[in-house]
């Protein structure tokens, strides 16, 4: 009897939890204005106010981006908590479109406290998921100094608040990029070296000097068979093979479409999918594919194999932006000794024939209002969240997350300028080292441009003297060699062309969803496109397959969606309009 | 969920006077809940009484949510404010080119996976109930089940480095001469459907095999003898007492199988799938995510989701009735 009465009691229980588990979420509420945010509670031996273990709040974030995890107790981390009294967890994308990651966890009820939904933006804001920035903005003076008032504008969603604020391509002070974070066809400067530094103008001249150094040297040094060219087709990182004809043509990253500027007061809408210098450029993979200079797996690896790939240092070259592959070579590449051997990427600036100018590199900054760092309404401290994402714009605490420790990660000299020995620089390539050390908290409010203290960069690698002092003897004898101080040199996109109020068009496209005829086609084309690009590259009638290509498209009707960028186009315009 | 099952187990008492009321009645269906009856098996009651409740709150009020498919649901307005829409998303998924490819491919996906796993674990389970020698047997069987245990994304992987063209079949294949240059088995749409029937194959066939060993181990020995006595060989002892004992299970599985076969998979498609063969790769599944989840268009989500439970109660009726008629054994 005692058996049985345990047991129901234990059955009831079981359904109780059960029960438990589908409790309501809270309906979220726009704060007029900002609550008190936590002080430090404790000093350390330095005698700096900071904040005791038991008052460090933990948080969250996820970002829909891949990302290393560091690891806890990291050495950063710890110190940025003591200082600020939050340590924020953050997780990244792993293996799902942004989109459907962000749905899952919107879904799941289970937020983070931070996230940057990357294309899935939108739909937490329609979920009204995210706490407004607008009374922090007036609060904290280092948030509000990220943007001006015209720029901060571009973020307020239609109930009249902000949400997010993107946290890349913005510049403290004068500019210092040295490097190129766009798109371009990419290519080692091994090849270069060997083929004597020419002067690459075109998709023919790019891919003739691949195909006959492959001729030359069937192998790397170690054995391993050079891959001329390979090209991501990968879920969304399918821009890779897809956006070049805009690039070829001559115009911006506007990313979906192109912006036509022959009547400079009414920029119209143009789609660069159908156009010849599109078409030549797909019927010259095709040629390059079937010669066999080609990565045969190119349309079927995924992202992880891509990396992989590169990371041998095999791939002669490939069409990416920067972000994309960088990053995560960059350990292995310093781990091999590759870069020593002249396996470094430069980009190319190329166009198709006719074209003159063309602007692969986006100099200054962009401003993305489709996506960035946001708090959600299951922060339980909005006020602490916010507090944090000023503190971390310091900057003491931005040095520490982007320089480092003083005296372990980088030196100071005389002149006050920051510097780091070969061994720090080697530590920050070091994947290990840096999940125990490095914390740069990146998709979390930053800056580029140069230091408050007027002489160092925000970031190490605009620093000039830092980038040039870690480049390796062939990378920089490239440079030399074209006479160029950095990439933007090296890509030699044209200067002066002031960006439209527009400009990125592809932060609309981004948060189009299916509710709309435009968003539905979008969708489609998406589709279609990711079936038939590699399709064509890889055909054996290329002409046949063009053309069932385009009737294929034809049947996704881009009209809808190319209407209403169009409509987009003139609300932007119309807008900078007004403002200006 | 699993407290609950063992739960029967403490009322073992009740069941025998249930068992020996059985053979007295005959009919226990016919048996009155009165006070009296009610106070003797009120435990027994009780956890029936847990699983109606379970069921009702977690198979059947969730149903309320198929009301989303006929609005045009947003998080926000939630279930109550949202803007009704009749037939629309059911209209936008038929009018879908995509959604109809999608069907076909999770239709004949699941048709093929459910037809090769399932010869392939009863195959498997006879050949290996032939050999004689206890210790391989057991040696084999432990290692063709192994596979069960990793999760989709680590046999993916496997079959997606062993397929490249730097994998092992093509390494193999170019080696015999029977290639020339290597072969992207993943490009190539008529290689799909295969391969993710291989990968069902190669996961699951040891798994699928262990109810049909159980099956085997109780056939009466005797009858075994008595057909070696009249002269049958091995394969007619396979053919003529193996099978037909072994019938009643392989009925019933494949019955309760049928109505899965709408669900012909999530993970490999998703994670083996690309551009170039999505037309074959997709499943509803698939859709669903990619629309429902990915887009936050939870109705039509929801709407496929009907669509896809339609489907299978369809199924699971036609088949329950074939069997019916053939005299087999049936579900309901």
């Amino acid at each position: 009897m005692k058996k049985k009465i345990i047991s129901c009691v234990m059955a009831s229980a079981m359904a109780m939890s059960a029960f438990a588990a589908c409790s309501g979420t809270t309906e979220p509420e726009v704060l007029e204005t900002a609550g008190p945010a936590p002080t430090a509670d404790a000093t350390n031996a330095a005698g700096e106010e900071v904040f005791s273990e038991d008052a460090i709040l933990d948080m969250t974030m996820f970002s829909a981006m891949p990302g290393n995890e560091i690891n806890s107790g990291n050495d950063i981390q710890e110190r940025i908590a003591e200082l600020t009294g939050v340590r924020v967890k953050e997780t990244w994308l792993t293996g799902q479109t942004a989109q459907e990651a962000v749905g899952s966890i919107i879904a799941s009820g289970d937020l983070p406290d931070f996230i940057d939904g990357g294309d899935g933006m939108a739909q937490l804001y329609d979920a009204g998921l995210l706490v407004a920035w607008d009374p922090y903005i007036e609060e904290y003076p280092n948030l509000k100094e990220l943007y001006s008032d015209a720029e901060w504008e571009m973020f307020r969603q239609d109930d009249g608040h902000i949400y997010w604020a993107n946290v890349f391509c913005n510049s403290y002070g004068e500019p210092k990029a040295t490097g190129h974070n766009d798109e371009a066809f990419w290519i080692q400067v091994r090849v270069l070296e060997w083929a004597g530094y020419p002067e690459i103008k075109t998709l023919d001249q790019y891919f003739d000097l691949i195909e006959s150094y492959v001729d030359a040297n069937p192998t790397m040094e170690n054995g391993t068979k050079n891959i001329g060219y390979t090209c991501l087709c990968d879920d969304w990182r399918y821009f890779c093979i897809e956006n070049a004809g805009q690039f070829l043509a001559g115009y911006p990253n506007d990313g979906s479409v192109i912006v036509n500027l022959t009547d400079y007061d009414k920029p119209t809408i143009e789609d660069y999918n159908t156009t010849q210098i599109t078409h030549d450029y797909l019927k010259k993979l095709n040629e390059v594919y079937n010669a066999g200079y080609m990565d045969i797996d190119f349309a079927t690896q995924t992202y992880d194999e891509y990396i992989q790939k590169l990371s041998t240092g095999a791939v002669l070259g490939m069409c990416d932006q920067y972000w994309d592959f960088a990053y995560s070579i960059a350990g292995p590449y310093a781990e091999q000794g590759l870069d020593k051997m002249g396996c470094d990427y430069v980009p190319l600036g190329l166009v198709a024939d006719g074209i003159t100018e063309q602007q692969w590199h986006a100099y200054g900054d962009t401003l993305n209002n489709s996506s960035g760092c946001a708090v959600t309404t299951s922060c339980e401290d909005p006020a602490a969240a916010f507090q944090f994402l000023s503190r971390i714009l310091d900057q003491e605490i931005h040095d520490l997350r982007f320089w480092g420790i003083q005296g372990e990660d980088y030196l100071v000299d005389d002149d006050g300028l920051f510097y780091r020995t070969e061994e720090m620089r080697a530590n920050w390539k070091d994947e290990t080292f840096k999940a125990n050390h490095c914390c740069t908290y990146s998709y979390m409010p930053q800056w580029l441009g140069t230091s408050h203290d007027g002489i160092n960069a925000m970031q190490p690698q605009e620093q000039a003297s830092e980038y040039y002092a870690g480049l390796a003897e062939p990378f920089a004898n490239c440079l030399k060699a074209y006479n160029a101080g950095g990439l933007p040199d090296m890509i030699g996109s044209v200067k002066g062309v002031e960006m439209g109020f527009w400009y990125p068009m592809y932060s609309y496209s981004n948060s189009m969803t299916t509710e709309t005829a435009g968003g539905v086609a979008w969708e489609r084309m998406g589709t279609t496109k990711h079936e038939w690009l590699p399709k064509v590259v890889m055909s054996t009638n290329f002409d046949a397959d063009w053309a069932s290509y385009m009737d294929a498209y034809a049947a996704c009707k881009p009209e809808d969606f190319l209407a209403e960028m169009q409509e987009e186009l003139d609300r932007r315009v119309e807008m900078g309009n007004a403002n200006s | 969920m699993v407290l609950i099952l063992w739960l029967p187990l403490f009322f073992k008492e009740d069941q025998c006077t249930m068992s020996k009321r059985k053979t007295a009645e005959l009919d226990i269906t016919k048996v009155k809940l009165t006070k009296k009856e009610f106070k003797r098996q009120w435990g027994l009651i009780f956890v029936a009484a847990l699983y109606v409740i379970y069921g009702i709150v977690f198979y059947y009020l969730p149903l309320g949510g198929w009301i989303m498919a006929f609005q045009n649901y947003k998080l926000k307005t939630g279930l109550f404010h949202s803007k009704f829409v009749g037939l629309a998303k059911f209209k936008f998924l038929f009018e879908d080119d995509r959604f109809i490819r999608v069907i076909r491919n999770t239709l004949a996906m699941g048709i093929i996976n459910l037809a090769v796993t399932f010869v392939t674990a009863i195959a498997f389970a006879i050949l290996l109930n032939e050999v004689q020698s206890r210790w391989f047997k057991k040696t084999i069987q432990t290692i063709s089940y192994l596979p069960h245990f990793l999760s989709w994304i680590i046999v993916c992987g496997i079959i997606h480095d062993s397929l490249s063209s730097t994998g092992i079949i093509n390494e193999i294949l170019l080696n015999t001469h029977i290639l020339s240059k290597p072969y992207n088995f993943f490009a190539h749409p008529n290689w799909f459907w295969p391969i993710v029937a291989f990968s069902n194959v190669w996961k699951e066939t040891g798994w699928n095999a262990i109810i049909y060993f159980a099956a085997i181990t109780a056939i009466d020995p005797a009858l075994y003898e008595a057909a070696a006595i009249d002269g049958a060989g091995r394969f007619q002892r396979i053919w003529y007492v193996t099978l037909p004992s072994i019938k009643p299970t392989i009925m019933i599985l494949l019955l309760m199988n049928i109505g899965n076969v709408i669900n012909a998979g999530f993970e490999v498609q998703y994670i083996l799938g690309n551009g170039l063969v999505q037309r074959v790769s997709e499943t509803i599944d698939i859709y669903i995510l990619q629309f429902g989840v990915g887009n936050m268009d939870y109705s039509l989500g929801t709407a496929a989701g009907i669509f896809k439970t339609a489907v299978s109660i369809v199924l699971i009726f036609i088949f329950n009735q074939i069997a019916k008629s053939q005299g087999d054994e049936h579900l309901f």
